[in-house]
């Protein structure tokens, strides 16, 4: 106990500092204006805000409606105990993306005129009609969390009776939605046909980022669940990663497989042996998301270890991230004939939102039932468990 | 679909007075000083390349990319001829920033409530039945408005007659815009844009017409996904419960 308490003083140091800049971040956006707070130009008009916090912060929130659709839809029981976890993880990915947006926006105030403004022909209207709606859907599936904590027992069971009725509706729902708009992020790019460098623009961009994304998205999830075994006590069988684990292979090599094919279709390949910086993206992006966790992943000495495991996730979503900022930054960087690096307020408004959804969700954690506190375990996961403390 | 205002910009006509800059920042009450690039300020600008001038103003697309972006609806293309911007709808999301194939739009990026601006051909004086204040101010003829199909005919005519490269730009890119340029120097050494010769919006108009069909196919599919999920759940739950019974009865016998 005495042990652990200077670490948790230097997160809590950590979390302060990220805060205070995240606080004068936000002054420097709405007091100041974009021009104090970042470094987004016109040939540049979507930069980290859009790049990381909307596409990846979206793409990383995958992981609750796969979850869900295996347990309700699949039946695949054996992932229930994670599945509150997962949905949770979603929600505040997408409170994120939210909170995002009001930074993002020139006039955030009128974020609500896509519900009453509409134009069809817009990939970003899609887009943002399904981020509410999926939204809304995610609360409702996490609601039971928070309803169950009430201490009037006719509500609590009135709640929950009416919830169980609707609740294959909501996931089958999430999933729609989920594919529409994971696949839509990609689709906003179509348009920039002649702009977006060969090596991503596609007419395929729609599957390839609903392919990355589910495999990116349940990445996190075991990141998170991880996260919660090591340090918020929750006693959950590791056993549950490793299987996760194993569906996040196939689906990375089919993406892999489908990348190649697609860039081969484009003529493209011939672009990745010249030596230039999108070719360099390119491989980082490829080699993060796509070779080295196959390679991990087909180990099972990696599978089987948490830690290995947790790691190898890590790389996947640092892939996933490159591969999104590549399309958003990277690869419109030769067409636009400027070079943006990011404002440093820009990191930090992105890092604090980042850090409220992950002080949320230890939170959540501690105080909700999300994670089961005390199964059975087998004698060996608690000896690994010891060997990892 | 050829109907509609449209300019024509003969670049072998431009001195580069840069009375078309002014004429703009005059009507829009922007401050005069001339500025080398396209700004919120500056909805044109004249453009030196090599002994050329050359105009940069929004193109007015027949199908323009930016319309079919926004979210909201707030730019147009009107059937006379501009695209128009609702600043009132504008939320500020910069798609149109990014889907634009001339990178025309520009954005207030030092204001506090921002907009986004460019040229709209002056629809509101053209509604009038005056040219737009650009157009007005060319002492040379370099820029002439008129009905976009007898533009494009006076522009091939010129080109028959001689002297000038053999393309209208802008009687494809994109689709075809409203304001065309013909020179003398190939298009792409004067710093033109090589625009998909496609309306851009038809790159999304298929992604998104497949949303009926993901709802319902992904629906159905999910729905019977579940019942055999449910099914199984049952067969099983009839199965161990009979091997309960079984059980009990062995017990008791």
């Amino acid at each position: 106990m005495t042990r652990t308490l200077p670490k948790l003083t230097m997160w809590r140091l950590i979390v302060a500092a990220i805060f205070a800049a995240g606080v004068y971040a936000t002054y420097a956006r709405f007091f100041h204006g974009f021009a104090a707070s970042t470094n987004l130009t016109d040939p540049q008009p979507w930069g980290l805000w859009v790049g990381l916090g909307t596409l990846c912060g979206v793409g990383l929130s995958a992981g609750g409606f796969a979850i869900a659709a295996a347990v309700y839809l699949l039946g695949f029981e054996r992932y229930r105990p994670v599945l509150r976890a997962a949905v949770l993880v979603s929600f505040l990915g997408y409170m994120t993306v939210i909170a995002g947006m009001m930074y993002e926006l020139g006039l955030p105030w009128r974020i609500w005129h896509p519900i009453v403004m509409w134009n069809r022909h817009s990939v970003l209207f899609e887009v943002s009609w399904c981020v509410m709606l999926y939204s809304t859907v995610l609360a409702l599936e996490f609601s039971p969390a928070l309803v169950e904590k009430i201490p009037i027992a006719a509500l609590r069971q009135w709640y929950l009776k009416w919830h169980h009725e609707i609740l294959i509706g909501l996931v089958m729902a999430g999933v729609v939605l989920s594919s529409l708009h994971q696949s839509f992020l990609g689709g906003l790019y179509l348009l920039t046909k002649g702009k977006l460098h060969p090596l991503w623009y596609s007419p395929y961009l729609t599957t390839l980022f609903y392919l990355s994304a589910i495999p990116a998205g349940l990445a996190v999830t075991i990141m998170a669940l991880y996260l919660s075994i090591r340090s918020l006590n929750v006693k959950l069988d590791p056993g549950i990663l490793s299987e996760i684990s194993r569906v996040i292979g196939p689906m990375l090599a089919l993406y892999g497989v489908f990348r190649i094919v697609d860039l081969s279709k484009n003529n493209a390949l011939p672009l990745l042996f010249q030596w230039h910086e999108e070719a360099a993206s390119f491989w980082l992006e490829f080699a993060l998301l796509v070779i080295a966790p196959l390679i991990l992943l087909s180990r099972q000495s990696v599978r089987n270890n948490p830690q290995s495991l947790y790691w190898t996730c890590a790389v996947i979503a640092g892939g996933f991230m490159t591969n999104r900022l590549n399309v958003s930054i990277t690869g419109l960087q030769a067409s636009s004939g400027i070079y943006y690096i990011p404002k440093w307020t820009e990191f930090a408004c992105t890092l604090a939102t980042l850090t409220a959804a992950a002080l949320a969700f230890r939170y959540a954690v501690i105080y909700l039932d999300i994670l089961p506190k005390n199964p059975p375990q087998p004698r060996w996961m608690v000896q690994g468990a010891v060997a990892e403390a | 679909m050829e109907t509609g205002r449209a300019i024509l910009v003969d670049i072998t006509k431009c001195i580069g007075c840069r009375s078309c800059e002014q004429a703009c920042k005059e009507i829009h009450g922007f401050p005069k000083d001339t500025e080398a690039q396209l700004s919120p300020t500056a909805l044109t600008v004249i453009e030196e390349r090599g002994d050329k001038y050359v105009r940069k103003m929004c193109m007015h697309c027949q199908d323009p990319a930016c319309a079919s972006a926004c979210l909201v609806g707030a730019l147009k293309k009107t059937s006379t001829g501009p695209v128009t911007y609702d600043g009132s709808k504008c939320i500020g999301c910069r798609y149109c920033l990014v889907a634009c194939p001339f990178s025309v739009p520009r954005y207030e990026w030092s204001k506090l409530v921002p907009y986004v601006k460019k040229c709209d051909m002056c629809a509101a004086r053209q509604a009038k039945g005056a040219p737009p204040a650009c157009v007005e101010a060319c002492p040379t003829g370099a820029s002439i408005v008129g009905d976009r199909a007898e533009l494009l005919e006076e522009a091939q005519r010129r080109i028959l007659a001689g002297g000038y490269v053999k393309h209208i730009y802008g009687s494809e890119e994109a689709g075809g815009t409203s304001v065309f340029f013909i020179s003398d120097v190939p298009f792409e050494k004067l710093g033109f844009a090589a625009a998909p010769t496609q309306p851009l919006p038809t790159l999304t108009a298929s992604a998104l017409g497949d949303v009926p069909t993901v709802v319902l196919v992904g629906g159905s599919l999910l729905s019977g996904l579940y019942w055999i999920t449910q099914r199984r759940a049952e067969v099983a739950t009839a199965e161990s419960s009979d091997g309960r019974v079984n059980g009990k009865e062995r017990r008791q016998s």
